[in-house]
């Protein structure tokens, strides 16, 4: 087994962290209060294993139902403004209004709309999720080369022709970019619509945590949102790699 | 309207979300809910216990409890009609969504004293609320302020003779002796405290100061005292069983609370349900019964919030607070 | 003899390409420029004309007219087998090649020489199976499933040009394809494409700044004025074909070159006055 190449691989980095954790948290002795020591961390968490797992399950399914249904309207709306100056001008504004109003009052309506269903979290990740999509597709798709987009329309492309075998493949990396931005999002938004009522998720456990003042179980938590945002953000980075590894140039 | 919006909306995110429908599918017919103002915890037993041990059903009631959290406003809820009940904020919520003209009806107050209390360290030479002079005294400035005000008020002080400081949702600060006095509810920030270690506190209870303002009212909306008493009537009446049940057998409570909720601790669970219990059967909860409303105390509450100019206009206490359903409720449910 | 057919039989081949008047002014007033004046040109079937002039006179303006990106002034016309196009109409005649080769970064070399054949329509199958045969001869077997980025300058042109190749249209227009390419990898791939245009025979008209270049490939150097460019002067040149590289030292070439280089020169220095 080659050493250095372990050492630089990102799992490495967990274990780094870790080791800090054991050797600083005693050596300064740090106040439980603010950092507790990281063998409490996992006793607590494995007291709660159960309602942690159905907990991480159920607000993964909420952030990739919103993520996706928010990535599917971003680029349809990215796509929609960048073929129509006239929807555009009437309807980014909006957008932009919406994007200003902080979650909270929006998540009032939504619960009065959808009351505590699963429907009510995707929702307000969807809605956080959206935008840079949408903003990303649009800047992606205006990418696209004149120069290119000559060579294509001397071919005879068609609008259609010229759309899917140019502009999407060009508007892709940048599209990703939105998606990577809107996945991040997406993990705040399920955990905040939590927030409006319900029994079951990571943001629930950790409303109760802040409520309880359970400092341990804080970083559980911590922890347990961190995991699943790095597990949804490199499922991003493989599709990435495999599927959209070019760069406009 | 609100409905048509939201088949609207639903119908329009249908296709983009089409496996949820599985998941958030609907319960049988006419079924009604209840908003808690805060996630599944002893401070609810009652409701749960209702559920569990089927006095809703037996009333005739399919009720789906709906928790809350940090950004839910029960009034808002139950007077748009999107959850049919409440466990709602208390005297002075209900008294504010009456004046903003939210169709929102009273049936019961659960907390029968101020579920408030101040702290201070023993050192601080705070002997009594009078010796809140010229101190840093927190309090949460979301609503419980105004109960500060009329305890100042009624111990002969003016608000401008203490230094009153906005709290944050955590009790650091006091522990840290930031604040010189810190306000607690007695079911939850108490209890951290004590789990923390810190017993050499004193304690000053709004009620010795003669202000009582009862919290977690059990509500409804206008439209259904008109249209469908008799399912306000079920739904109290299998509240406070509920509650009677859940003082009289703690444990199972507290177990069908666990069971209810998702990593919650048994000890926060069982420390909760005793004071829960201490505040409802206070005063007239053992003299008239569980859930009495206070009229009296409600007057109070709302004079001084006109003197605090927190309202501008009192509204008809009689719509605001509707005692009818509970007096109907049999003894044997509500009396301890 | 009166015949109108036996006319025509008789007189020269109709051009393939022709040019009557051609302008394209950009504005209006007092603030308008002329890019393109009064061009008059013409290319016969299978002829191999390139075009010189000094930068900025308007070439990749006239050749975007022939692509039928740009819609020329209306007081002038475009003809293409004898027949006037109108705007447009003379999208996907031509087979273009821009300066840059402009490959897609997300597609392999095969399927950036499909493109073309893509675009109108062909089944990719067979559009690849077409393709595959030429890979030989262009010098990139083994290269099919690489990517652009994987290849180098002189490899990226000639993907550039099997795609243009594989676009069959009678007329292939090139907009200085070797001019980004090293000395020696230019010489390769000028010997290179005059093999594939004896082969092929179609129609190119080649734009370059190199004289060397123009007299090299060409049968005809037409020369371009100092913008607003025109034809200044047209060249044919009767070097004997095939050409090889020792062509280039021999005094026929000289002279004519020697001849092109001083106009080419006068106009230069008409661009340089202007801008000082």
């Amino acid at each position: 087994m080659n050493l250095s190449a372990l050492a630089r691989s990102p799992y490495a980095s967990v274990v780094y962290v870790a080791v800090a954790w054991l050797v600083l948290v005693p050596l300064f002795s740090i106040s439980p209060r603010y950092l507790p020591p990281l063998g409490t961390v996992i006793a607590d968490a494995r007291s709660v294993w159960p309602d942690l797992v159905a907990g991480f399950w159920r607000t993964l399914v909420e952030t990739v139902l919103g993520f996706v249904a928010g990535t599917i309207l971003g680029v349809g709306f990215g796509i929609a403004f960048a073929y129509s100056r006239l929807l555009e001008r009437a309807l980014f504004p909006i957008f932009v209004a919406l994007q200003t109003v902080p979650v909270i009052a929006f998540g009032a309506i939504v619960v009065i709309w959808f009351g505590n269903t699963i429907m009510a979290k995707v929702v307000i990740a969807l809605y956080l999720a959206f935008f840079p999509v949408a903003v990303n597709t649009l800047r992606g798709l205006e990418l696209a080369d004149p120069q290119r987009i000559a060579l294509m329309r001397s071919f005879g492309a068609s609008r259609l022709q010229l759309f899917l075998k140019l502009s999407l493949p060009t508007a892709l990396p940048n599209i990703l970019i939105g998606m990577k931005l809107a996945v991040a999002l997406s993990i705040a938004g399920a955990v905040v619509g939590e927030w409006f009522g319900d029994t079951v998720g990571l943001g629930v456990m950790l409303l109760q945590a802040l409520y309880f003042e359970q400092i341990p179980r804080v970083w559980v938590l911590i922890i347990a949102c961190g995991l699943l945002g790095t597990l949804l953000y490199g499922v991003l980075a493989i599709l990435e790699r495999r599927y959209v590894w070019w760069r406009p140039d | 309207m609100s409905s048509s919006i939201k088949q609207g909306v639903a119908a329009a995110l249908f296709a983009a979300i089409a496996g949820v429908s599985a998941i958030g599918s609907a319960a049988a017919a006419d079924p009604v809910s209840v908003r808690l103002k805060w996630v599944a915890q002893a401070q609810f037993a009652g409701v749960y216990v209702a559920k569990a041990k089927g006095f809703y059903e037996a009333g005739g009631l399919d009720v789906t409890i709906n928790p809350g959290g940090p950004n839910v406003n029960v009034e808002t809820l139950v007077a748009s009609g999107a959850d049919t009940f409440g466990v709602a904020s208390g005297t002075e919520g209900v008294l504010y969504a009456r004046e903003k003209g939210l169709p929102l009806v009273a049936i019961g107050m659960s907390q029968q004293i101020t579920p408030f209390a101040y702290v201070t360290y023993n050192e601080t030479g705070i002997n009594s609320v009078k010796d809140f002079k010229g101190k840093r005294v927190a309090t949460w400035m979301v609503g419980p302020q105004y109960t500060l005000y009329s305890v100042l008020a009624a111990e002969g002080l003016k608000q401008d003779e203490v230094n009153i400081v906005s709290q944050p949702f955590s009790m650091q600060p006091f522990i840290d002796k930031q604040f010189d006095v810190a306000t607690v509810t007695l079911y939850n920030e108490l209890n951290t405290l004590k789990e923390q270690g810190i017993t050499d506190i004193k304690i000053f209870m709004p009620d010795d100061s003669g202000v009582t303002t009862q919290q977690d009212a059990i509500v409804t909306s206008e439209k259904m005292i008109k249209e469908k008493p008799e399912q306000v009537q079920a739904f109290l009446d299998a509240t406070l069983k509920g509650w009677k049940y859940a003082f009289e057998h703690k444990a199972e409570a507290v177990d069908i609370v666990m069971a209810a909720g998702s990593g919650l601790e048994r000890k926060h669970q069982e420390l909760m349900l005793d004071e829960i219990e201490r505040v409802m059967t206070a005063k007239s909860g053992t003299t008239e019964g569980l859930g009495y409303i206070d009229m009296k105390s409600i007057e109070t509450v709302q004079a001084d919030l006109i003197k605090f100019g927190a309202m501008k206009t009192p509204v008809d206490l009689k719509a605001a607070f509707d005692s009818a359903f509970w007096a109907k409720v049999p003894d044997a449910d509500k009396k301890m | 003899m009166s015949d109108p057919q036996a006319d025509a039989s008789r007189s020269a081949p109709l051009p393939h390409l022709q040019m009557v008047n051609v302008w394209k002014r950009f504005g209006e007033g007092e603030r308008q420029t002329v890019a393109v004046r009064n061009v008059d040109l013409s290319i016969a079937p299978g002829e191999f004309v390139t075009l010189i002039g000094p930068s900025g006179c308007g070439k990749s303006t006239l050749f975007s007219m022939i692509a039928g990106l740009l819609p020329p002034d209306a007081d002038g016309s475009v003809l293409l087998g004898g027949k006037v196009q109108q705007d447009g109409q003379l999208l996907g005649k031509v087979s273009f090649m821009p300066q840059k080769d402009l490959l897609f970064p997300w597609r392999t070399v095969l399927d950036n020489a499909t493109l073309a054949l893509e675009v109108e329509g062909m089944p990719k199958n067979k559009a690849r199976a077409r393709a595959e045969a030429l890979f030989p001869e262009f010098g990139l077997k083994g290269f099919e499933r690489h990517y652009p980025h994987q290849l180098s300058g002189g490899m990226r042109q000639r993907v550039a040009l099997m795609r243009t190749f594989l676009f069959e249209r009678d007329l292939i227009l090139l907009d200085e394809p070797f001019g980004a390419l090293d000395a020696l990898t230019r010489a390769m791939m000028q010997r290179w494409l005059l093999d594939i245009w004896a082969k092929h025979r179609r129609t190119v008209l080649f734009i370059t700044h190199d004289i060397d270049e123009a007299i090299f490939l060409g049968d005809k150097v037409v020369v371009m004025t100092a913008r607003p460019g025109t034809v200044k002067c047209e060249e044919r040149i009767t070097l004997p074909r095939p050409r090889d590289g020792d062509i280039v030292t021999t005094p026929e070439f000289t002279s004519i070159k020697r001849k092109l280089l001083a106009i080419v020169e006068e106009e230069s220095m008409k661009t340089f006055a202007a801008a000082s």
